[in-house]
């Protein structure tokens, strides 16, 4: 399937509700413009990950990182996003080990809760053993009340 | 042991001896907005970069950066494009504001002719 980068759009609910709170109240935008800023933010996309891609094989690696998205930023003149972009970065950093340790501790949960399970299941096979050793010493009782 | 009053009036209780008497502090606050933090699509910007043939692989912090970025790159053009609306006493943002703030900002000079 040959799809031009440029059709691969970002969804433009989203992009209409950035460019809404980016300018004051009572600002709106016609649909072609808002196209275009569309596409342009698929352009800097695609840009920026070329640009990053070139710091990564300058590190002779293969995988893009977020530093050489960062170094990416600064060489396209867009320094201005750099400290933003290390703040949000910080909190995402934080958020995925917030939920590595969440489900972590779900894991945790749930073999606890397996192992009371357990404990909870033998202690009715007990509570059965004694029931039958009762009933048993009941009715030597009674033979020996006949003797 | 007595509860103690504090400056403000309000009685407090002792706390509790074990863990169970206290409420369970929230940690990571769950409800918090991943949205927060980047509203595109972390799947759109994926395949705006696997597109480029010579990106081997990304890492999720960078598509995440990239999706960022390309966030603060629309609330910058939009508010340079409306500067220029401005001037002409618009309150809709035409292509032409846009088409305008790409010429004059250098920073957006890798936009010209590929918005056609």
């Amino acid at each position: 399937m040959a799809e031009r980068p440029e059709d691969l759009n970002l969804p433009n609910a989203v992009i209409t509700r950035i460019i809404k709170e980016a300018l004051p109240d009572g600002v709106s935008i016609s649909k072609e413009a808002r196209s275009a800023i569309s596409r342009a933010a698929s352009v800097f996309v695609l840009y920026a990950t070329s640009c990053a891609n070139n710091f990564a094989m300058k590190g002779k690696r293969k995988t893009l990182n977020a530093s050489d998205v960062l170094s990416a930023m600064e060489e396209m003149e867009f320094q201005r996003f750099v400290t933003p972009l290390k703040e949000a970065l910080e909190a995402y950093r934080r958020e995925q080990k917030g939920k590595k340790e969440a489900s972590e501790q779900k894991k945790k949960d749930k073999d606890k809760k397996t192992d009371s399970e357990e404990q909870d299941k033998s202690r009715d096979e007990d509570n059965d053993e004694d029931e039958e050793r009762l009933e048993e010493e009941e009715q030597n009782e009674e033979e020996e009340v006949d003797n | 042991m007595a509860a103690v009053a504090t400056g403000n009036g309000a009685f407090q209780e002792e706390e509790g001896t074990g863990g169970d008497a206290a409420a369970p502090q929230p940690h990571a606050p769950t409800s918090a907005p991943g949205a927060r933090l980047s509203r595109l699509p972390l799947a759109r910007v994926k395949a705006l970069v696997k597109a480029d043939p010579d990106v081997t692989l990304a890492g999720q912090e960078a598509i995440f950066i990239l999706a960022r970025a390309a966030e603060l790159f629309v609330e910058t053009i939009a508010k340079d494009a409306y500067c220029c609306a401005q001037q002409g006493k618009r309150k809709t943002l035409q292509r032409r504001d846009l088409d305008n703030a790409i010429e004059a900002v250098d920073e957006f000079a890798f936009l010209e002719g590929t918005l056609d």
